[in-house]
């Protein structure tokens, strides 16, 4: 039996799931973060199965730009986590919730 | 065949994801996310795109998951301490509430059965490094040179936030927390019209000079 293509969504939809769980219910920055890239990594997974699917090469593309920009906020993201780190001495969320360094 | 594969990449994926979230050392969350992307690359060569599984072992396990160990290991995270559970009442309420996602979700799956996209055989070579190759320098030039931008102003942001002053000049430094108190306001053993300063490094040493022990509390 080969794998479905309603396989995979749902693989990815878990994913995600598990993923908006870690960001709801997790208190450090980091793994927050770690969280963020589970979710991207979800919607990937969605984009090469359709990709796939439906012999497409555009969907393969849009996965490239999405690990670039994944990329590029983890520079970015690693860089305020640092900068809040610095100014609070510590990576609790509930510690830096007045918006203001 | 390939279901079995399926089964066994996609249940090391869903126990590696929730790895990530149940464990409390941040260290042993990354690790877990490191197998994540490693059974996703192992499902996209069974979804024949191979280059997308280099680049997503290459890109995601290697640079991006080192750069996050990196700053683990520089900025020495402790383990998160447990905490006592507020609203206890909504937990039924999400019990019930998460069972019926489910349920739709579940009728979704079988009802959609009907639809079905069956695979072809892969021959138009797509997801082989040509086909992606040449589609991302003809049709998609414009994500690509977007793209280009975008690392630009990552690159300058990274740089701009990690610099030790952040957004002021170079040369001022300022260390955050500290206070200057005359002596007279923490001594009271010293003359009135003493003003000679007195120093403190970190805000916790402050706090002890003032006598003050909930200053994390407050804010």
């Amino acid at each position: 039996m080969e794998p479905q293509l309603s396989w995979y969504l749902a693989l990815s939809a878990i994913l995600f799931t598990i993923g908006v769980t870690g960001v709801i219910i997790k208190r450090n920055v980091i793994a927050m973060f770690m969280c963020i890239e589970l979710m991207l990594n979800a919607v990937n997974l969605t984009f090469v199965a359709f990709a796939s699917f439906f012999q497409d090469v555009t969907g393969q593309l849009f996965v490239f730009i999405v690990m670039t920009v994944a990329a590029a906020e983890a520079a970015v993201g690693l860089g305020i986590i640092i900068a809040i780190f610095r100014n609070r001495e510590s990576l609790d969320v509930d510690d830096a919730s007045i918006l203001k360094l | 065949m390939l279901a079995l594969l399926f089964i066994l990449f996609s249940g090391l994926a869903i126990g590696c994801a929730l790895a990530v979230v149940a464990q409390r050392n941040p260290l042993y969350s990354a690790i877990s996310l490191v197998g994540v992307f490693i059974s996703l690359a192992c499902l996209y060569v069974m979804l024949a795109a191979p280059f997308i599984a280099a680049v997503q072992v290459i890109v995601y396990a290697g640079a991006i998951m080192v750069l996050v160990v990196f700053v683990i290991m520089l900025l020495n995270v402790e383990e998160e301490q447990r905490r006592r559970t507020r609203l206890r009442f909504l937990v039924p309420v999400a019990i019930v509430l998460s069972a019926i996602l489910i349920a739709e979700v579940a009728f979704i799956l079988v009802t959609v059965q009907e639809f079905r996209v069956s695979p072809t055989a892969n021959t138009s070579g797509v997801g082989l490094t040509h086909s992606i190759g040449t589609q991302l320098f003809t049709r998609y030039l414009l994500p690509f040179e977007i793209t280009s931008i975008l690392l630009l102003m990552a690159i300058v942001g990274a740089m701009t936030l990690a610099r030790r002053g952040g957004l002021l000049s170079p040369t001022a430094r300022v260390i955050p927390g500290s206070q200057l108190f005359p002596r007279s306001l923490v001594d009271p053993n010293a003359a009135p019209d003493d003003l000679r300063a007195v120093e403190t490094e970190s805000s916790e040493e402050a706090a002890r000079l003032l006598g003050i022990t909930d200053f994390r509390k407050r804010e």
